[in-house]
């Protein structure tokens, strides 16, 4: 008999506050509910997450996005199988918050709790909306993360390279902070890329010379403050500049993330893979620009281009809680001294990339 | 069914992590364990052990009281946010407790409570009579003749006061605060800060955009 499970899962690692219901039946995922209540106005002065600032809305939030999902979908704590939590990695004030919800919550409604990685709430979203089969090539690219992840079984990931500093979501809204548009920087920059000269300023395709997945988007942002300088009078912008400025940041990140793209498909293929497929997730991959360079490097390969829908690409609660469906079956369960982790690369054996100190690993 | 409604209140806004269980008047169990890190694994290991000695669960609760600080942030969060998801999933009232209010329950009035802030400052809070809980500096905290709290010997010092020491052990306040409160629980508990998170927006200012 095919089993059913239904699981809350709850998300608060970086600046959204999110709590979903999704239910295995049929070998099938649905998302019964999927509340996310963000944070942006918070941030905006910022020019960035604060830190504390988001852990502070986290703890007088998650509670009632996690009642919101419960009546969303029609259910009450007693009618789940189980609670899914971000146990990292992230910003661990929210990250603490989201955790010790959830045990208050498991732990009143007698409930198994479910550590997750966030990372691999994404990297697994393509089998909750698309059903995708093990393996398949993953790129993960949002504000806080980009990595590329051989993605073998629910808890089998191999990292096959990533940012080795910013993630290009970040690059994006400092892009914005620097040229005067608003957060979150994404949209606002590929807006003002459509009426820009991609050739007119030439930004550097960092990485792109040396073998192998690794990408660096910090020395992009560094360049475009010295081309945003260099055209500047009296601390004026002209607007025209700043269209040009923003196509020709975008064309290279497009073009770094697509010859990297086909390197990572290289690799991926290399496993001749019944059904390859291509799968994107983040909110960087809702850039059409880059969606479509992505795209166009996924049909040259030979691989199926699949990519969640937006509220599912983002950070949400969902892929929180499917994820730790996924687990669940597996049999994993978390105890009540689970810990909130800041660092937990999903591939343990790869080599340190990010924060690399004695900490260990990033992401 | 219990005879009398049992509460359970803990706390975590200091460098511990302490509980209390209360049946009616009467303190079944308090205890507190110094950790400077650790709470938020150790806290709910820590109730499930005192509800099971008691030969109680979390069912049985009537409420739950919850230190709100002022204290360490994040502290103060693991607490606040434990006892909002157990309230939600139980079905029962959680009632925020100001760490303050707590160190001076019991004591005569006035009593003006005093937690070291750091950076010369202190959170303070005059009882009887009353005055809004407040981040001061020391030289602007309250003058009274006794003070209760990390900061009382201090600030005792200073105004040629007495420093008392509190009535009860914290969680035990928290948790006989909370009772009382039981029947007019008012909002979920939040995080009493007093202290803004530190963010500055950016120095550099952007650019102005001309046609």
């Amino acid at each position: 008999m095919a089993q059913t499970l239904t699981l809350l899962g709850i998300e608060s690692s970086c600046d959204d506050t999110a709590a979903a219901v999704v239910r295995l039946a049929e070998g099938r995922g649905t998302v019964l509910a999927s509340v996310v209540a963000g944070q942006t106005d918070l941030h905006a002065a910022f020019g960035g997450v604060v830190p504390e600032l988001a852990a502070r809305a986290h703890t007088e939030k998650l509670d009632l996005c996690v009642e919101q999902a419960l009546a969303q979908a029609g259910l009450g704590l007693t009618d789940l199988d189980g609670v899914a939590v971000t146990a990292g990695p992230g910003l661990i004030g929210g990250v603490m918050a989201g955790v010790m919800c959830a045990k208050g919550l498991a732990a009143g409604a007698g409930l198994p709790l479910v550590g997750v990685n966030h990372l691999a709430g994404h990297a697994l979203t393509p089998r909750l909306t698309d059903g995708l089969e093990f393996p398949y090539l993953m790129l993960l690219v949002s504000g806080g993360h980009c990595q590329f992840l051989l993605v073998r079984g629910a808890e089998a990931f191999t990292r096959l390279g990533g940012t080795i500093d910013d993630a290009p979501g970040e690059a994006f809204d400092k892009t914005a902070k620097l040229l005067a548009l608003p957060q979150p920087g994404g949209p606002a920059v590929e807006t003002e890329a459509a009426l820009g000269d991609p050739r007119r300023f030439a930004f550097p395709r960092p990485l792109l010379d040396r073998p192998g997945c690794d990408m660096s988007f910090s020395g992009l942002k560094t360049a475009l403050l010295r081309a945003r300088d260099g055209v500047m009078a009296d601390g004026a912008l002209r607007r025209q500049d700043r269209a040009d400025l923003c196509a020709g940041f975008q064309a290279a990140v497009s073009a770094v993330l697509a010859e990297k793209s086909r390197r990572a498909l290289a690799d991926y293929l290399a496993l001749a893979p019944a059904d390859p497929v291509f799968a994107v997730a983040g909110g960087v991959a809702a850039n059409r620009a880059i969606r479509a360079a992505l795209e166009d490097v996924a049909a040259r390969a030979g691989a199926r281009f699949v990519a969640p829908p937006l509220a599912l690409c983002t950070d949400n609660a969902a892929m929180i809680a499917w994820a730790g469906i996924e687990r669940f079956r597996l049999g994993h369960r978390d105890g009540m001294s689970l810990s909130a982790r800041p660092r937990w690369p999903l591939d343990e054996t790869a080599a340190p990339m990010l924060g690399a100190g004695k900490k260990g690993a990033k992401a | 069914m219990r005879p009398e409604p049992l509460i359970l209140a803990f706390d975590t806004s200091a460098a511990h992590c302490a509980a209390a269980l209360l049946s009616g008047d009467r303190v079944l169990e308090t205890r507190a364990e110094d950790m400077a890190k650790g709470q938020a694994e150790r806290l709910f290991p820590m109730l499930e052990e005192m509800l099971a000695r008691h030969g109680a669960g979390w069912r049985d609760l009537a409420a739950i009281g919850v230190g709100i600080g002022p204290g360490n942030f994040t502290g103060v969060r693991i607490s606040v946010a434990a006892a909002r998801g157990l309230a939600l999933s139980l079905g029962v009232p959680a009632l925020g407790v100001s760490r303050l209010e707590a160190l001076a329950h019991g004591l005569p009035r006035p009593v003006v409570a005093a937690e070291d802030a750091r950076r010369g400052e202190v959170y303070c809070q005059g009882f009887g009579p009353d005055t809004a809980p407040a981040l001061a500096a020391l030289d602007a905290a309250p003058a009274a003749r006794a003070f209760v709290g990390s900061a009382a010997e201090a600030l005792a010092a200073r105004h040629g006061g007495a420093a008392l020491a509190p009535a009860m052990p914290l969680a035990e306040a928290i948790a006989r605060i909370a009772a009382a409160r039981r029947s007019t629980p008012g909002p979920r508990p939040a995080p009493l800060y007093l202290r803004a998170a530190d963010a500055a927006p950016p120095a550099d200012p952007a650019p102005v955009i001309v046609p």
